[in-house]
């Protein structure tokens, strides 16, 4: 059975991230916030939908404060970094 | 009537450094002492054997081959 | 001139480095330890393998695949 393997090196960013539709991910937000949630869509801004989400945001002290969305729109402008959670 | 000026293009003097140590200032209180290897249209700058320098105190350790992102690039310095 | 830019210049400097480890710091000074997976036009950078640090040395925790988007970005640099 042959296969054609796409040459994984010359994938853009934004491609790896279309892998992780459907599953849950880390997003880390400018203003020391955090969301996690199922990735339902995104842009090449970065701009993005997560269902079923959590959003964490952190001061001063340890502790967060936890937020609960059922789906929330994201702009990309805020968008640190992505990462999927197994 | 006057003679015509010379005019020096920003890029040539960029282009002029290349291969020599060069101070590169950016818009916080960074700074980078290396030498110049490339740069692209957008300023992006490749250094190679570089200090990096926090609020004018040098970090240890020096990084043997770099891409500064040009966007928070404030000034350019050759040596010479 | 524009030869020596294509010999020396940003993009080669990337293609070198694909696959190697890299250090990316963030212009909010967090640091990023990885294998480069990938690399576009606008600095969005995929990596694997990553580990974040604070304060230079201050390690936070392992993350696995990232995509950091590029305006971020301060600098990527070889380990």
């Amino acid at each position: 059975m042959s296969s054609v393997q796409a040459d994984k090196q010359t994938e853009e960013p934004l491609d790896l991230i279309r892998y992780q539709l459907d599953e849950t991910v880390l997003v880390k937000l400018r203003g020391a916030r955090e969301m996690k949630g199922k990735l339902q869509g995104y842009d090449s801004h970065c701009n993005m939908v997560l269902s079923d989400a959590k959003e964490y945001i952190y001061n001063e002290t340890g502790e967060p404060i936890v937020k609960d969305c059922e789906m929330v729109f994201i702009r990309g402008d805020s968008v640190i970094l992505i990462s999927p959670i197994s | 009537m006057s003679e015509p000026v010379p005019t020096v293009l920003p890029l040539e003097v960029i282009d002029k450094a290349i291969g020599t140590e060069v101070h590169v200032l950016l818009t916080n209180d960074k700074e980078f002492k290396g030498k110049l290897i490339g740069f692209d249209d957008f300023v992006n700058i490749v250094l190679e054997d570089v200090t990096e320098y926090d609020n004018d105190t040098a970090n240890d350790g020096k990084i043997k081959k770099m891409l500064l992102n040009g966007g928070q690039i404030s000034m350019i310095v050759p040596s010479v | 001139m524009s030869e020596d830019k294509v010999k020396t210049g940003p993009s080669v400097f990337l293609s070198e480095i694909l696959g190697q480890q890299v250090k990316v710091k963030l212009n909010n000074g967090v640091t990023y330890l990885g294998n480069l997976n990938s690399i576009d036009g606008y600095m969005n950078i995929v990596m694997d393998s990553t580990s974040e640090h604070v304060n230079g040395e201050d390690f936070v925790k392992t993350y696995g695949d990232v995509f950091i988007r590029g305006n971020n970005v301060l600098y990527i640099s070889q380990v």
